[in-house]
């Protein structure tokens, strides 16, 4: 039983995670940034093929190789997901009329495409793994997504830039009047959030998943629906959309259903948005004339 | 100008329709090697079908759904069940309902085909439709693209093995992912499947794109289109107006949701068809390519999309075939892989589109009216006063 609850708990921090990427980034920019999930992968990839290539796996560079491959992904995941920004949705971040808010959607779900097909060009369709023996035990999960995660909150709850970031999500214009540059917090959103996505993708590729160019796309997913689940743009809210999705994709699990367990997962989702429009801890804000 | 009947465009429409089957028929057994470029065709009609569809409710009415390729593959799955039900029934030998079916059997068969999907497509779509109401943008492009994950992992995820009540026991009969090749022989083997009868020939898939396409051009320039494009660009002043936009936001959906069903039940069951249907018919890649059809031609505009439907299916096939054969005969390209590199290319084509020309190529102009001088104008009774509003 306590092992079985620690699995979940541990699935779920990985999950909140990468959810707290799209949902800091949905809170500044009210966009569903689709490409996280691809962010997710790349840095996966560039993850082990350093410490494989580099550090010599599990032989020469032990656990310590792993920590530096992980130091890499997250600098290689903040780069990409500022290249993102810039490349694709700033332009058309000034638009206006009724398709301002499609235009960057399908812009994102282009860029998914995109990497995806990038990375299987490079890295071809074979699922690589890291050496099993690399898996941190399920404590060290919680306690590493935990850490990150408390980090987290200090930083947007007890700092200057936090204090910016809240303000821009509040009001952009309001923000712009009281000295803040927005363009700036917004890069330094997708900074962090990439940043995140990359150590969860080093911890799912480490405990259970394989590295492949789909691999976004299956984990992302989860995190996506846990984002909207807890309310998007809420950053308790992911956390508490992750742990659920976690919670709940365990028990499925354990249940004759397993191989369903997406499907369920999906319904969940559909049924929170149909209740509550905004998410379990979102707010919801009444559409302006 | 005079207009011309209906019912004339209809029988016109209709008489060309067989000349077109009768053309096909004739190159297919000339055997010079049309045959590539008339899957090209074919694939074209039926992409113009479903990209038309997905017009109406995301260019027409501003409901951003990416959930397309769960109605194309429920479509997909319900037009070869009845389809090869409707067979058994009507007694066709097995080894001619493998072969591609004659025209007078489709006659009989394929509307059945086309009803049924349609009836249960709309259903559906009222269902999908009815979130439309609470969500708007983003929150309702995720909703739609859970019904059609939830329908692809469903059906991926049920397999004989682990089906245990009557509910799990008929989705398992979808083959789970291997895929579903019609119902099994009656008094066969359970492994021995009837097959999906490839019973659309041409008469059926270009006329089929034809009337969409015919249909959905009437439903712009109608009230009802007008309508939309209100919803669209402002639903608080639409429905300061008396437009309903719960209304004409569901209507929308259900119409796409039938466009949808139909181009799916096309795709499986056209001539020398696949004659299987698969989880990944549903995938997010198929809903991602009729966007990239729609966004590319122009949403809102009905020829601009079928152009951009036709130009991507074209350059789809096309690239395919020059892809393999610079692996062919060169060993620089052996180990490439074409479908990643076309999706790479296709990908970076839709962010430029996006970024460079944001309306497509066409805007929400049809394909002859022009903003320059030449060609008619578009009568100014089509653009509401909403609209302009809110462009300026």
């Amino acid at each position: 039983m306590l092992s079985w609850l620690q699995n979940a708990v541990a699935q779920g921090a990985m999950i909140a995670l990468v959810a707290l990427g799209y949902t800091m980034v949905y809170g500044v920019l009210r966009l569903i940034n689709f490409a996280h999930s691809e962010v997710l992968m790349v840095s996966g990839y560039v993850a082990f093929r350093v410490d494989d290539r580099l550090l010599g796996g599990y032989e020469r560079g032990g656990s310590k190789g792993l920590i530096i491959a992980t130091c890499v992904a997250i600098v290689a995941a903040a780069v990409l997901g500022v290249t993102i920004e810039a490349v694709a949705y700033r332009k058309l971040r000034a638009a206006k009329g009724a398709t301002a808010r499609i235009a960057p959607l399908v812009t994102a779900i282009g860029v998914s495409m995109l990497l995806q097909s990038v990375a299987q060009l490079a890295f071809t369709a074979t699922p690589q793994k890291f050496d099993p023996r690399l898996a941190p035990p399920m404590w060290f999960v919680i306690v590493a997504a935990s850490a990150v995660m408390a980090a987290l909150y200090a930083l947007v709850h007890l700092t200057w830039i936090g204090k910016a970031m809240r303000a821009v999500a509040v009001n952009e214009e309001a923000s712009r009047l009281m000295g803040i540059r927005p363009s700036r917090i917004i890069v330094f959103t997708f900074a962090i959030g990439s940043a995140l996505a990359a150590i969860g993708a080093v911890l799912y590729a480490t405990t259970q998943a394989s590295i492949e160019p789909t691999m976004g796309t299956s984990i992302g997913t989860l995190a996506f629906v846990a984002a909207v689940v807890g309310g998007i743009g809420s950053i308790p809210g992911a956390m508490l959309g992750g742990l659920l999705i976690g919670l709940l994709g365990e028990l499925v699990k354990s249940t004759s259903y397993s191989g369903m367990k997406d499907a369920i997962v999906f319904v969940l989702l559909v049924l929170v948005l149909l209740v509550r429009p905004a998410g379990l801890l979102g707010s919801a804000r009444a559409e302006k004339v | 100008m005079r207009r011309v009947p209906t019912f004339v465009l209809l029988l016109l429409g209709a008489a060309v329709c067989v000349g077109l089957d009768l053309a096909y028929d004739a190159a297919v057994s000339a055997d010079r090697g049309y045959k590539f470029w008339l899957t090209i065709a074919v694939m074209c009609a039926i992409n113009v079908v479903g990209a038309t569809a997905l017009n109406i409710v995301n260019g027409m009415a501003g409901q951003f759904s990416i959930g397309h390729a769960g109605f194309v593959g429920l479509g997909a799955y319900l037009g070869g069940f009845v389809a090869a039900r409707v067979a058994l029934l009507m007694k066709i030998p097995l080894d001619e309902l493998r072969d591609n079916l004659s025209l007078t059997h489709s006659l009989i068969i394929f509307p059945v085909v086309v009803l049924s999907v349609a009836a249960v497509c709309a259903l559906v779509g009222l269902v999908v439709g009815l979130p439309s109401l609470r969500l708007r943008g983003d929150y309702l492009a995720i909703v739609t693209l859970g019904f059609s994950e939830i329908l692809r992992l469903t059906v991926l995820g049920t397999n004989a093995d682990s089906a245990k009540n009557p509910i799990t026991k008929g989705i398992a009969a979808l083959g789970g992912s291997l895929g579903y090749r019609g119902p099994s022989v009656p008094g066969g083997d359970p492994g021995d499947f009837v097959g999906i009868p490839s019973v659309a020939g041409p008469f059926w898939i270009f006329g089929l794109a034809a009337l969409m396409v015919f249909l959905a051009y009437r439903l712009k320039r109608s009230g009802f289109g007008r309508a939309l494009r209100a919803v669209r660009e402002d639903e608080i002043a639409a429905s300061a107006v008396g437009v309903d936009p719960a209304k004409y936001k569901i209507t929308a959906f259900v119409l796409a949701a039938v466009g949808a069903g139909i181009a799916g039940a096309l795709l499986v069951l056209r001539r020398d068809g696949p004659g299987i249907v698969t989880p990944a018919n549903m995938k997010f890649d198929k809903s991602f390519e009729v966007i990239t059809m729609v966004i590319l031609g122009g949403s809102g505009s009905v020829t601009g999309v079928a152009v951009g439907a036709v130009l991507y299916t074209t350059v789809f096939y096309a690239a395919e075939e020059g892809l393999l054969q610079l692996s062919r005969n060169y060993s620089a390209f052996a180990d490439i892989d074409a479908a990643a590199l076309r999706m790479t290319l296709f990908a970076a084509a839709l962010i430029i589109v996006m970024l460079v020309r944001p309306e497509g190529l066409f805007g929400e102009r049809e394909v002859w009216e022009r903003k320059s001088k030449g060609g008619p104008k578009p009568p100014t009774s089509t653009k509401p006063a909403v609209a302009t509003e809110a462009e300026a």
